[in-house]
């Protein structure tokens, strides 16, 4: 790994897109007419000019070696002309001018292991965020949640038969690096107890009036502890949000045995129809179960299928929801409805049923 | 009119501020130049002199960007957490 | 790295191997054949799942020279058991706007990654950069030279504006009411500086969608969140609607009945829209691409404020600018002014990990668009308040 003593550059940037850009698309920018999806997985876009750019959209894990991306790369050259892109939900696109390539690229997709779909009325990757493989507060796994969940749901992926899109998400804690509060089904990693202080530690690597000022609930103060400077934590006010172990490593919250794993349904991003709406709380806690969590998988399963079996089409999770209304999701799905449903943060008012706008 | 501030002079000062306070205090970048602005007087110096500053200290290997849920700059020191 | 490697019994782990779905432990065995960093990292993570808890220790200084953003620090709090994640450290490179890679540039980030780190990658972070995931701190400044050769640089991490994202917009979709890849690369190149050296009170998302479908979740996770629109007329091709109608669509149920601005008629042969109460919400485009389209006089919306919950609640974007125009460079300029304007008010009086959304609803929206110098809108706004605790700045005189 011998150095080279070059001049040092910085604030560059990324390389311009137009690096990376096919023929077809430089030639065909902003021309677009419309596009349709001939199968799962396969979009075509027919430009004004009447060229037609063939996508073929393909599962990936999101984590992927670099051997991989080798074989990506050369997948690339084989059938777009070395070109590709990756979607926002981490799904793998390769784009195509030779509709008779379409075929044999599925094909060698599917027989390493990436099947094609995500589109249209379909389940698409799921976006979530690193889990034990890489985060310090993470309550659960996030890339282990997900393949058990999209195993199970995978025909989901391959076909376009639901009633409308319906995007799930994984988080493993409430700093939420994945945008799950406002996805059709998010899962949440949770803790359940408050940090456990740990005495030695906290005066080398924190500043106890940041600490002080990181909790939203005021339940931290500043105290001494074996003559040192220390917090002490009014645990009733705790809401285990961790923002004080982000700012204070002293403060761990992670605990194999009461962490788990919270399910939130209804959000979406899209403005279509109905305005971007936040994931309400459909499941509080079920446990970390390694290595398929099985309370989990069956539960945003069950929510899938009793969403599929009763949505008008085009409905989104949420929409169908507003329309049938709370009692009759949780009869339908066989959820348990608890006090802890009930929200008492702020403007939680706001959430309570003010009218008589119910159903029997 | 008074006569602007060195980049160097500026850098000096915000260096002693986060020396002297080591351990007692986190500065973030507008904590910097806040306190070099008032130490110096708005008519001899500004923001840009401030930017200026951080970054020669930072380039200079004086200051180190850190991050305990936001981003600080500290004297360069061995992390709580690190392991050799 | 000839050193014989440690071959871990991964019970757990295994489990993930079976089954359809692409499986990540398959790509972390791949490069545990031949990386001890990926090998202790198999180790680890099957520990993990046989703890139920994570392994990992943050850290806050690493970095590369001069920068403080683009590499989150990790150790493993087993380092003796695990050596070789001793260090863990990712980079985020920026990726290059809208996701589009030639072959080329995929295995030159490989053969740099494969040189210096764990062989394993994230195509794509959560904020959208391209992730490496895991190395040792004295491999981050070799990695960073390597990377800026080839063109490529780090993105934000921490109290920065964080590497702005984009749908592909223009490059491959009808959709798009401006060029979300061009404003992204435009925003990216100006905010070099703060993109890399953390001044803010925290972490500050741009997120450019060309349409109101928002495929990069602007209005959800971007504290800066541009999202195409159209003001003028949906474009019809009514031959293609009566098509769709002859192929199965029920225009009256999946189009007419679904439209929020009740806007639209449809009598069997002519499809009619309202355009003065269309709301812009796509579904109608949505279900008839070939046959409707959004107007041409095009543009965006500007809306301002979401984040995750921690720590004051969740909050999406409001809108801030109802509608501005976004082909030129003297458009992006602008963009550019009202990021500044934008982030002033913030910049001086938010406190340590305050989301400008936050620092918004405790200062009050009003209070804020007069510091940053926008007149109040009714856009901006679901309704007025329902209170009666009006302040009142300049007492009027008695009479």
């Amino acid at each position: 790994m011998a150095e080279t003593a070059q001049k040092r550059i910085t604030d560059i940037g990324p390389p311009h897109y137009e690096k990376f850009l096919p023929p077809i698309i430089k030639e065909n920018y902003g021309k677009w007419k419309y596009h349709e999806i001939p199968r799962p997985g396969v979009i075509v876009h027919i430009s004004e000019t009447g060229a037609k750019l063939y996508t073929v959209r393909a599962a990936s894990p999101r984590l992927l070696s670099t051997a991989k991306i080798r074989k990506f790369a050369q997948l690339a050259e084989k059938y777009s002309d070395g070109y590709l892109r990756f979607t926002s939900r981490h799904n793998v696109e390769f784009l195509l001018t030779d509709p008779s390539k379409i075929d044999p690229l599925i094909q060698e997709l599917e027989s390493i292991g990436h099947p094609v779909g995500g589109t249209g009325n379909a389940i698409s990757s799921m976006v979530h965020t690193q889990g034990w493989i890489h985060c310090h507060s993470a309550a659960t796994d996030a890339s282990g949640i997900v393949k058990a969940v999209m195993d199970e749901l995978i025909d989901y992926f391959k076909t376009m038969k639901l009633p409308a899109k319906i995007r799930l998400a994984l988080a493993c804690c409430l700093n939420m690096c994945g945008a799950v509060h406002c996805s059709d089904i998010a899962i949440l990693g949770i803790h359940t107890r408050p940090p456990k202080i740990n005495y030695d530690l906290l005066p080398k690597v924190c500043e106890i009036p940041n600490v002080v000022a990181s909790c939203p609930t005021a339940a931290i103060r500043p105290s001494t502890y074996d003559g040192k400077p220390s917090v002490e934590i009014e645990e009733e006010k705790c809401m285990y949000c961790a923002n004080c172990y982000t700012v204070c490593p002293a403060l761990p919250l992670n605990n194999a045995q009461t962490d788990g794993i919270s399910i939130w349904v209804g959000g979406k991003v899209s403005n279509a129809r109905t305005e971007p709406m936040f994931s309400k709380l459909a499941v509080p806690y079920l446990p970390n179960n390694p290595p398929r969590w099985p309370e989990v998988v069956q539960t945003v399963k069950k929510i899938v299928e009793v969403w599929a079996a009763n949505a008008h089409k085009h409905e989104r999770v949420g929409e169908w929801i507003e329309r049938i209304g709370w009692p009759k999701f949780f009869k339908l799905t066989g959820i348990e409805f608890t006090k802890q449903h009930i929200d008492d943060f702020k403007h939680a008012g706001l959430t309570y049923k003010t009218s008589v706008h119910l159903t029997y | 009119m008074a006569e602007k501030v060195t980049i160097e002079e500026v850098a000096e000062a915000m260096y002693k501020m986060v020396k002297d306070t080591m351990g007692m205090k986190k500065w973030k970048a507008m904590d910097l130049q806040k306190a070099a602005i008032e130490l110096f007087g708005e008519d001899r110096c500004d923001k840009n002199l401030c930017k200026e500053a951080i970054k020669e200290l930072v380039n200079s290997g004086r200051l180190v960007y850190t991050y305990f849920g936001g981003s600080y700059l500290e004297i360069p020191h061995k992390e709580g957490a690190a392991n050799d | 790295m000839a050193e014989q490697m440690k071959k871990y019994e991964t019970p757990l782990l295994d489990e993930l191997e079976k089954g359809p779905w692409p499986s990540f432990v398959k790509e972390i065995k791949t490069a545990a054949d031949w990386n001890p960093m990926a090998n202790d990292l198999l180790g680890l993570l099957e520990r993990s799942y046989r703890d139920k808890i994570g392994h990992w220790k943050h850290g806050g200084i690493v970095g590369v020279m001069g920068y403080g953003g683009g590499v989150i620090g990790r150790y493993t709090d087993l380092p003796d058991e695990f050596p070789n994640v001793s260090h863990f450290h990712t980079m985020r490179v920026n990726q290059p706007a809208g996701w589009f890679y030639t072959s080329e540039a995929l295995r030159t980030l490989a053969d740099i990654w494969d040189r210096h780190g764990s062989g394993l990658t994230n195509f794509h972070g959560s904020t959208g950069d391209i992730i490496f995931l895991g190395t040792r701190t004295e491999e981050l400044e070799a990695t960073f030279s390597e990377l800026t050769q080839a063109g490529f640089d780090l993105g934000g991490s921490g109290s920065d504006i964080r590497t702005p994202s984009c749908c592909c917009g223009m490059a491959r979709c009808e959709w798009a009411c401006y060029d979300t890849m061009k404003l992204t690369y435009f925003l990216t190149q100006h905010y070099q500086d703060e993109i890399h050296r953390p001044a803010l009170p925290y972490k500050f998302k741009i997120k450019c969608s060309g349409c109101p479908n928002d495929c990069v979740a602007s209005i959800a996770r971007a504290d800066f969140s541009v999202i195409g629109t159209w003001r003028d007329e949906i474009q019809i091709d009514q031959e293609m609607v009566r098509e769709y109608a002859k192929n199965g669509v029920d225009i009256v149920k999946e189009v007419v009945a679904l439209c929020p601005g009740r806007c639209i008629d449809w009598d069997g042969e002519t499809l009619k829209i309202d355009d003065s109460s269309c709301r812009h919400c796509m579904h109608c485009i949505n279900v008839l691409p070939k046959a409707l389209a959004p107007g041409k006089d095009r543009g965006a919306v500007i809306l301002l404020g979401s984040k995750a919950p921690i720590v004051e609640g969740a909050i999406l974007s409001s809108v801030i600018v109802p509608f501005v125009k976004l082909d030129d460079e003297d458009s992006f300029n602008d963009i550019v002014e009202l990021i500044d304007a934008i982030l002033e008010p913030w910049v001086e009086e938010g406190k340590n990990r305050e989301r400008v959304g936050e620092f918004i609803q405790r200062v009050g929206l009003g209070n804020y668009l007069e510091a940053i110098g926008l007149d109040p809108q009714p856009e901006m706004i679901r309704h007025p308040r329902t209170n009666p605790y009006v302040f009142y700045e300049n007492y009027l005189e008695e009479e």
